[in-house]
């Protein structure tokens, strides 16, 4: 179950601020303020106002998710912090001047000692884009499986040089200031803030508080895709099975789905993989079940997306409201999937998915269902 | 599971002993140095300026050849890359890049996260199991455990990593390929 979450993005702090950003169907990119890009070729990102700071906003973020589960202090210190962050962030510029580097497991101690929680059975995933989803994926496991009471995932990535410079070399930025996943004339991705928190536990640890929970982890999958160092498979296969575990272990069918938070990237090789993916794990229901990338909306928060795409997925669906794929164009003949356009779609849906896929072809796939 | 771990060389008696200890059998191992032949990390091609992912394709490529017998075809192989510190070579370098006002070399971007070598060591060896990446041992054994209880694997090949600013000043890394003693027979998700 998951009873507390926390959230910041670029629409601003607060899950309900997050809820009517994505629901107002306009994306939050816009020139980047917070450091000089005039030397890349990319300008956008979707960034919240000043330069907040990750390890505070972490912090900040952990204890409201706590606070939101209304997680006593003695809950808290038995709890674990599963932490998904790129690194310590900074670790590069402290080596270079010869100063020593607490590194991740340090950063996230010191989350975990700021907010009260364990200091034990801490973790810290850097797998790229699926970190966050992982780690949710590894919570739920481990208290189906009895190994642990309760955990608190948390992911963060803020908008920063590195990781800007590092794409736009890539040229994977889209120069057009706009996400359009699975539409023609997409340009790429843009990076966007996210740190988000949940509050993983077992049904018999939130009735034993009386704590009434948000939503169900119903099920995890997670698949590779052994194709290549940072293309996606191209025919799907790696994030087909994860789908096919996670729907298995939720006890659901393709069609029971109401609704999928795609990755939905935005970029040439990856929205096609994807679709590809869905049409050979849920087959026919791909035609009925409604799908968006709200990356199109708050941006691609790398460590930190499975968890802020999470906390998006819950919100609409505890809604009944939809939030659109922006930034579409247009039919994209790779990438036939009955996307959310134009407006918020109404829904009664019970059962959402919540989809990542990164470098190395590693993907997960998350289903949550109302409780 | 246990709390945060200080950083020691690593120890490939140690790691055996740790994979016990989460509940795991050890198929086959590896480490790098392992003779004095190894002074310099064979290159990797499309992997530059760092040896954090031409050590890791090295100790894993070690550790799958030393494999027990061939593989059994639709064995599912996890992937867990366990780092304290990451590539630190290559965010140093990106850094200092950004700091100069410079422009990163694009090779940078595609090994900006240690999935990239996984990637190719999965296309290199078919490992069609989760790529995961954390930053203590214990973790990493933990998560090889749960992936093969849960049915996502069959088996996981745990790789550490520490590059020589993170440590004693050498460049280390082991392998071990893992799965639980109980486990015989492939899974076919």
């Amino acid at each position: 179950m998951v009873t507390g979450t926390a959230v910041r993005s670029a629409y601003g702090p607060g899950t309900e601020t997050l809820l009517s950003g994505v629901l107002s169907g306009r994306p939050a990119f816009a020139p980047v303020q917070r450091f000089d890009v005039s030397a890349r070729r990319a300008r956008f990102a979707a960034a919240m106002a000043g330069s907040p700071q990750l390890d505070a906003e972490v912090a900040h973020t952990i204890r409201e998710a706590c606070d939101d589960a209304g997680l006593a202090a003695s809950d808290r210190a038995r709890t674990p912090l599963f932490l998904a962050v790129h690194g310590d962030p900074a670790a590069p510029r402290a080596a270079a001047a010869g100063r020593p580097a607490p590194g991740p497991q340090a950063f996230a101690a010191s989350a975990a000692h700021a907010c009260g929680l364990a200091e034990q059975d801490l973790r810290c995933y850097m797998s790229a884009c699926v970190a966050a989803s992982s780690a949710i994926g590894d919570a739920a496991a481990i208290i189906a499986r009895g190994l642990a009471d309760r955990v608190v995932v948390a992911g963060g990535y803020l908008v920063e040089p590195d990781q800007f410079a590092l794409f736009d070399a890539g040229r994977v930025l889209a120069g057009d200031g706009q996400v359009r996943p699975f539409s023609a004339g997409r340009r790429g991705l843009l990076l966007g803030d996210g740190v988000g928190a949940v509050v993983v536990e077992s049904g018999e640890a939130a009735r034993a508080r009386r704590a009434l929970p948000l939503v169900r982890i119903a099920g995890w999958g997670r698949g590779g895709d052994a194709y290549h160092p940072c293309q996606p498979r191209p025919d799907g296969q790696g994030l087909a099975r994860a789908i096919t575990a996670a729907l298995r272990r939720a006890g659901a069918v393709a069609a029971g789905l109401g609704y999928i938070n795609a990755h939905g990237s935005g970029t040439a090789a990856s929205d096609p993989a994807e679709a590809n993916a869905l049409r050979l794990a849920l087959g026919e229901a791909t035609e009925t079940v409604p799908v968006s990338s709200t990356k199109s909306l708050h941006g691609q928060a790398l460590e930190a997306s499975g968890v802020l795409e999470l906390i998006v997925t819950l919100l609409a669906l505890r809604k009944g409201m939809l939030p659109v794929n922006a930034g579409y164009l247009g039919a994209d003949d790779g990438c036939g999937l009955r996307l959310v356009l134009d407006e918020p779609l109404a829904t009664d849906a019970e059962l959402a998915m919540s989809l990542n896929c990164a470098f190395g072809g590693a993907n997960t796939a998350l289903v949550v269902g109302l409780p | 599971m246990t709390g945060p771990e200080p950083l020691a060389p690593i120890s490939l008696g140690a790691l055996l002993a740790a994979a016990t200890e989460a509940g795991l059998r050890a198929l086959s191992a590896a480490a790098w140095p392992e003779e004095s032949a190894d002074d310099e990390v064979p290159p990797l091609a499309g992997f530059i300026e760092s040896a954090f992912s031409p050590l890791l394709a090295e100790v894993a490529a070690r550790a799958l050849r030393r494999r027990p017998g061939p593989t059994v075809p639709g064995t599912v192989t996890a992937i867990v890359m366990v780092t304290a510190f990451g590539d630190t070579a290559s965010a140093t370098r990106v850094a200092a890049a950004v700091d100069a006002g410079k422009r990163v070399s694009p090779l940078l971007f595609f090994q900006s996260v240690p999935n990239a070598v996984a990637g190719y060591l999965a296309a290199r060896w078919d490992l069609t199991g989760p790529v995961v990446c954390v930053s203590g041992m214990s973790a990493g054994l933990g998560i090889a455990a749960l992936l093969i209880d849960d049915g996502d694997a069959d088996e996981a090949l745990v790789i550490r990593i520490d590059l020589a600013g993170a440590g004693d000043g050498l460049d280390r890394g082991a392998a071990l390929l893992v799965t639980r003693p109980d486990r015989n027979v492939p899974i076919t998700a």
